[in-house]
């Protein structure tokens, strides 16, 4: 009966109207990429202090589940995560709104996040104290094995091309250390600058891997950015839940998967919604259609990376251990509000608790009936909007977003370079996605690995640190399957007497049609090979502990490197010159890029109203393949105009950020 | 500038605003400090003890000064980047940024981070997290004695989790092996939560941690003592290091820091504004209660303060082995 009443003060007016705001407010900035989940509930904190302890953390949780749901908006729909929690959506996302498939992707997206929150905040509200120890459970060798887990998706992802693929993951994990390493303290691959001691931001490090080159390509040709077909505009409400029903089993299985990610106060979202999927890719039957727009994709990450909202709120609620980086920001908040962390919370202040997590669950459902409009909404506008206003819309987002992280232009500078090369290096067949991988778990294996490793060293028990413990072992089993596993079903398929097709296992790529060789491919490898001997050559000035990591992934790129140029040089020439050659216009995309290069780098000097104006109009110029006649010129200006002053106040005024202003404005 | 720029429209927005209102905050008189609200840069991600003390403040801010202060963070590279660029924020006194020891000290020891010690200017620091020995509830060590016999019977074998490389936690396990005459190792996580979760995990024999983590895991984790002077009101039953004859006494400072332009009367006027606020019964009980040791080192003590400070860290630094790479 207390539980009843618990829940109809969760169902006060003045509740549900936080919760409607939170979760719509949310959902538009985790949609808008840079502005993430941590960001929007540092900003209400303030507000909370205000509010009644519940309806403060009522709030706080539905905007923290908006925006880890608005994320798969900017995913599905520009292939850019809006917040690095939906890294994965991208993979099955993007390309179902390519195809035309957009509507049903935000709408399947829309409901895996309502029922993996339902099942993360159901856990929450039925399980918390026993399951509380998870969190506890996972060590340092743990945290390396998981991270482990979730780079052997490289593979999976670079079917056909894994050298390639895991050359760029080699990448991704170096560029996570540079900076001054948590453990040593070392400052690595900083080339002397100050701007680098704190790293390669990941955000934007993320827009600008996944969003640049779709910019760049979009404004080379005239056709449209997503097709769209007649027939199917709509939601499409009736598929999904045929597709979602017949996904059963990948929903509950990311859910959980995501819940329990969510309560490892290491990980997060982002490794969630990896693992999740990589499950999903290697239970399905039709591991192949992943990443080319296959609907349980969305569906495994969606569900799991709302599922950790609920998941994160149990140890940080139950033992006072941030589950995931927002929880801990709402940690800090309840401290302040005078509230005991603890179990003793569950009983003392049950009221408050038991409030909360029925809000948690109102909050969610409520995503159902705001996301679909929102997602409406916003699919419509990025298929209906002109490619001249959408080109420098998208850019615009991108220099705001990796701006907003930090409130550093610095970010901003990194984001388009490296923006930049992922085009260039997409162009010869090396994909963004590992790099992305190596640079989110880069930090949790390396810090794990090397914590496991003085542990172990210290107490003499190295070997079974890293081998001997069961939660360990059981993650080392799941990452050698992921591995194994899409060659195992080959052999089975096949039959025994396939058994001797050795080339399967040493390389994949042999299968592909074409068996020429490719020539850029070996200056990469040479240009990598390059890269690795430098990287090397710098562990020597590091102690132990910083040299150890960067100095196996430094050795691991020098040989796939060499690897790629064994197997390139053995192949015959090309008989043709049919070397990728980029479509559309070569002019565009390269003002395009120059127009966003001097963009961010007068930012900061010129102020960011001025440069962002400008540069808009600029690209609208870059991007319109029509004469305008002069009223809609106007209009588009006018666009420019709004949008550009618009987030100038939302960021200023409302998120609070510090904004360049330089000497004009 | 920014909190001018919040109260004019977009449309308004002109050039000559702008540039007016740069010249304006240049000679931003004391005589009314403060007018405004205040903008308080944390130089770490929200959620940590910088965070939560400032959040501490800012529920009395208003009731001591009249205006509010809104929190902002700027997290990178442990602090520095947020250091480096304090000087060229304006000095009009409604930027301030919140500043620690021993970063400020140790980070311009080791490399080139964009700042000096010296060139920093805090007005007051106003409290300290002492580091503290945890050991979990359930482990067989009571008290100190128990922890450095053991020590000293298996040389290296006592893992310290800690917060980060070269930190106060690390300064007093540094110190401590000295003292005691062991050899301990510590593991270095990625902040005071990772560090913690450790100990309650039994990752780690032990912890260095901050004193305020056995507030927040009280129960689940046993203090064995603490580098505060005196015994903690938060914790009568725990003996502080000197008690027990090891000679440490530290932990991470947190203070409010001011661009270098910003005029002497309005450093001061900020300091008292502090000092009031640690007054404030309301503030000094949360902070009591949550395990932060209040200090009141104003803007006129500063100059010997970080003297003291200074000396000591380098002391340390050189058995940590930091040197400028």
């Amino acid at each position: 009966m207390e539980m009843l009443s618990y829940l109809v003060d969760a169902l006060s007016p003045f509740n549900l109207v936080l919760a409607v705001a939170g979760v719509t407010l949310g959902t538009i900035i985790g949609a808008l990429p840079g502005l993430s989940a941590t960001m929007a509930v540092a900003i209400l904190v303030p507000f909370t202090f205000a509010m009644s302890p519940a309806s403060g953390l009522i709030a706080l949780g539905a905007i923290y589940t908006g925006a880890i749901y608005g994320g798969a908006f900017a995913a599905i729909l520009v292939n850019t995560p809006g917040t690095p929690s939906s890294i994965s959506t991208t993979f099955d996302g993007y390309p179902m709104a390519k195809r035309g498939d957009g509507g049903l992707a935000v709408t399947l997206a829309t409901i895996a996040s309502v029922i993996g929150g339902l099942v993360g905040a159901l856990t929450l509200l039925l399980l918390a104290p026993p399951l509380s120890g998870v969190a506890l459970m996972f060590g340092p060798p743990e945290y390396f094995w998981l991270a482990v887990l979730g780079l052997t998706l490289i593979s999976a992802l670079s079917a056909g091309n894994t050298v390639k693929g895991l050359i760029g993951g080699c990448i991704g994990l170096l560029m996570s250390a540079v900076g001054v390493a948590v453990v040593g303290g070392d400052v690595r691959y900083t080339l002397d600058t100050q701007f680098l001691l704190g790293g390669i931001d990941i955000t934007s490090a993320i827009i600008g891997l996944y969003c640049i080159p779709v910019v760049i390509d979009l404004v080379a040709t005239r056709a449209g950015h997503l097709t769209v077909l007649d027939d199917k505009g709509g939601f499409r409400l009736r598929e999904s839940m045929r597709i979602l029903l017949g996904g059963k089993l990948n929903l509950l299985r990311s859910s959980s998967i995501g819940t329990v990610i969510g309560m490892l106060p290491g990980a997060g979202g982002s490794i969630a919604g990896l693992i999740a999927y990589s499950e999903a890719r290697r239970s399905s039957r039709n591991p192949e259609r992943f990443g080319t727009g296959e609907p349980a994709g969305v569906i495994a990450t969606e569900s799991s990376n709302n599922a950790t909202v609920g998941g994160g709120f149990i140890p940080t609620l139950v033992l006072g251990i941030p589950g995931t980086p927002p929880d801990a920001i709402i940690l800090g908040a309840l401290l302040v509000q005078g509230l005991k962390i603890g179990p003793s919370l569950f009983n003392e202040q049950g009221g408050i608790v038991y409030t909360f997590m029925y809000g948690l669950l109102i909050a969610t459902v409520l995503m159902l009936p705001i996301g679909l409009l929102l997602g409406r909404y916003a699919y419509r506008s990025i298929v209906r909007i002109p490619k001249s206003l959408l080109v420098p819309t998208v850019a615009f987002l991108t220099v705001v977003g990796s701006f907003a992280i930090h409130s550093n232009p610095e970010d901003t500078k990194m984001m388009v370079l490296l923006g930049v090369v992922a085009w260039v290096l997409q162009r010869y067949g090396f994909s963004p996605s590992p790099i992305v991988l190596g640079l989110v778990l880069g930090q949790i294996a390396e810090q794990g690995f090397v914590q496991a490793w003085m542990i172990g060293n210290a107490t003499g028990s190295t070997a079974a640190m890293f081998f001997g413990r069961p939660i360990s072992l059981a993650i080392v089993v799941f990452a050698v399957l992921t591995l194994v596993w899409p060659l195992l079903r080959k052999l089975w398929r096949r039959g025994p007497k396939a058994t001797e097709r050795t080339d399967l296992v040493v390389e994949p790529a042999a299968q592909a049609p074409a068996q020429y060789r490719d020539t850029p491919a070996i200056a990469w490898g040479i240009a990598f090979a390059a890269l690795a001997w430098a990287a090397y050559g710098e562990t020597a000035d590091m102690t132990p502990m910083g040299a150890v990591f960067p100095g196996a992934i430094s050795t691991m790129l020098g040989l796939l490197s060499l690897l790629l140029i064994g197997t390139q040089v053995r192949r015959p020439a090309r008989p043709a010159s049919a070397t990728p050659e980029a479509g559309g216009s070569m002019p565009r995309r390269v003002a395009l890029v120059a127009v966003i290069a001097a963009w961010a780098m007068l930012m900061p000097v010129v102020g960011f109203f001025t440069t962002g104006l400008t540069a808009f109009l600029a690209i609208i110029a870059i991007a319109t393949f029509d004469r305008l006649d002069a009223r809609t010129a106007a209009i588009y200006a006018f666009t420019g105009l709004l949008v550009v002053g618009s987030f100038q106040v939302l960021m200023d005024g409302v998120l609070g950020l510090r904004m360049p202003m330089g000497w004009l404005y | 500038m920014k909190n001018s720029k919040r109260s004019k429209s977009i449309i308004g927005l002109a050039l000559g605003v702008a540039a007016a209102a740069t010249f304006a905050f240049g000679t931003a008189s004391a005589a009314g400090y403060p007018e405004k609200s205040i903008d308080y840069i944390i130089p770490f991600n929200a959620g940590g003890e910088s965070d939560v003390s400032a959040r501490f403040q800012q529920s009395v801010f208003k009731d001591v000064s009249g205006v509010e202060v809104v929190i902002q963070y700027m997290a990178g590279a442990g602090g520095a980047q947020a250091w480096s660029k304090l000087n060229s924020l304006p000095g009009d006194g409604y930027t301030v940024m919140g500043i620690n020891l021993p970063h400020t000290v140790l980070q311009p020891m080791q490399k080139d981070v964009g700042y000096q010690t010296d060139e920093l200017t805090p007005v007051h620091y106003f409290h300290y997290t002492p580091d503290a020995i945890f050991v979990h509830a359930d482990s067989d060590f009571k008290t100190l004695k128990d922890l450095v016999d053991y020590a000293k019977k298996n040389p290296g074998m006592l893992t310290f989790s800690g917060s980060g490389s070269n930190s106060s936690n690390n300064l007093a396990q540094v110190r401590f092996d000295e003292l005691a005459g062991i050899k301990t190792t510590y593991i270095p996580f990625s902040g005071t939560g990772p560090a913690v979760t450790a100990v309650l995990g039994k990752q780690t024999v032990a912890g260095f941690n901050y004193a305020p983590s056995g507030i927040a895991h009280a129960g689940k984790m046993r203090m064995l003592a603490v580098a505060s002077e005196a015994r903690m009101p938060a914790f009568p039953d725990v003996p502080t290091f000197r008690e027990l004859g090891y000679d440490i006494v530290g932990g991470a400072f947190r203070g409010v820091a001011v661009p270098k332009s910003t005029p002497e009367a309005v450093r001061q006027q900020l300091s008292d504004i502090i000092s009031k606020i640690n007054a404030n019964p309301a503030f000094k009980k949360k902070m009591e209660d949550g395990g932060f040791v209040l200090t009141d080192v104003g803007y006129q003590d500063m100059p010997k303060f970080m003297a003291e400070k200074k000396k000591e860290y380098a002391a340390l630094a050189e058995k940590l082995g930091i040197k400028k790479q």
